[in-house]
């Protein structure tokens, strides 16, 4: 299983600070759409995103008990 | 004031030299809303050489709560937080040379001031401006620190051109409809996180402590009890059109920025979003219904009131301003509940 942690806006759609998934084998961007679609998750393409606490990129694979993290940039200042 | 910064001198990595390396810098400051406001008055207290601030708003009664250069005068007097802040600014330090520009940050002024500045302080409420911000310091070699809040959640970066990945790199394009502080509401504690965060390094950069930089990508959530930082330094992309090995700056060109045209007669502006976009009306709509914002609209369109003007938002991110015919005022209205 892989822990998904959630910020921001998606943690409140959600209503949880993070979800599990068997993700391994998948990309970023296949957790993206699973995640977008089974929590009305919004606003996942402009959504960066971490492996492990580190930067990953849409396509970068996962592996077996890796943390992902989605953090949505915001505007405000 | 001999005694003046002795606190900040006994602090070992500053002492006399950093002081002294403080006192000969000029820092620019996009924006002069909360995170403005914050950093400025931690720069002007630690005696930095001289400060620019660049800020097109007044100041309104909705700024008090958080903004804390600002005075109940200012809003009666509708002063340009520019200016409001260069009075108070100077009333905290009197030695502070200290310009305030009112007006919009374009590509022209931004790439100006580039020429005579160590740091840009990043303190707008929108992406298209942090991205030029972004273009010009990688072309002019100037860092900048990028910072951002909305609710209790904070975020910030720092970018030094030639040694760490840029915002380009990270974000690939413009974040359409980020939160802004008018579409999620914002606490004080947020914004003095991202102040903290953002002004401790300044501090570095300015006394050139390049070995203590933060480098990573902080962000926290300050009632949910979240700190994460994240490494980004396999981030850097050669093909980034910012900072790569071939480079364009997408965003210093015009075509990648927001259209505006007054539209004749009808006191009236019209913005247009550099990009084709799709945005979520019915999400919008109960955002901004939620924060007791009178809004009407069908599945075309939301017409969203406001103190002094009417915005009417399409899908594809244009809109009108009712009530104006000054384009950096309709911006800057649609900017705010846009991002």
């Amino acid at each position: 299983m892989n822990k998904i942690m959630l910020f921001a806006h998606l943690r409140d759609e959600a209503g949880a600070e993070y979800i599990e998934l068997q993700a391994e084998g998948k990309t970023v961007a296949d957790v993206k759409e699973l995640i977008a679609e089974k929590y009305n998750l919004t606003k996942l393409d402009s959504t960066m995103s971490a492996i492990n606490e580190e930067f990953a990129e849409d396509d970068e694979v996962i592996q077996k008990g890796d943390i992902i993290a989605f953090i949505p940039p915001v505007s405000g200042g | 004031m001999s005694d003046r910064y002795s606190r900040q001198t006994l602090f070992a990595p500053i002492g006399f030299e950093g002081q002294r390396m403080i006192s000969q810098k000029h820092v620019l400051l996009i924006g002069a809303g909360a995170l403005g406001s914050g950093n400025a008055e931690v720069l002007a207290r630690a005696g930095v050489g001289k400060l620019t601030i660049i800020d097109r708003d007044y100041v309104e009664e909705s700024n008090l709560q958080r903004q804390q250069l600002y005075t109940e005068q200012d809003v009666i007097e509708k002063l340009p937080k520019a200016a409001a802040a260069k009075k108070r600014l100077l009333e905290i330090n009197h030695e502070l040379n200290i310009k305030a520009v009112i007006g919009d940050a374009t590509p022209e002024v931004i790439e100006d001031l580039c020429r005579e500045v160590d740091l840009i302080l990043d303190c707008t409420d929108n992406f298209e401006t942090r991205m030029l911000i972004n273009d010009a310091s990688q072309k002019h070699g100037v860092p900048w620190i990028y910072g951002a809040c909305v609710s209790s959640y904070g975020m910030s970066l720092t970018i030094i051109p030639g040694k760490t990945p840029c915002l380009n790199c990270l974000l690939k394009k413009i974040p359409l409809q980020g939160m802004t502080c008018d579409t999620g509401g914002i606490i004080g504690p947020a914004v003095q996180m991202v102040i903290a965060h953002q002004s401790a390094e300044a501090l570095k950069i300015l006394v050139e402590d390049w070995e203590h930089i933060r480098q990573t990508f902080v962000s926290f959530d300050l009632w949910n009890n979240q700190y994460t930082n994240i490494k980004i330094s396999k981030a850097k992309d050669e093909g980034c059109l910012s900072c790569g090995t071939t480079r364009t700056y997408p965003y210093l060109q015009s075509e990648n920025r927001t259209k505006t045209a007054v539209l004749c007669g009808r006191d009236t502006v019209q913005i247009r979003p550099p990009h084709d976009t799709v945005i979520s009306l019915a999400t919008l709509s109960k955002q901004l219904k939620s924060l007791g914002y009178e809004i009407k609209g069908n599945p075309y369109l939301l017409s969203i009131e406001m103190a002094e003007q009417r915005m009417v938002l399409f899908q594809d991110g244009r809109a009108l301003i009712h009530g104006t015919k000054d384009i950096t005022h309709a911006k800057s209205v649609y900017q705010r509940i846009l991002g």
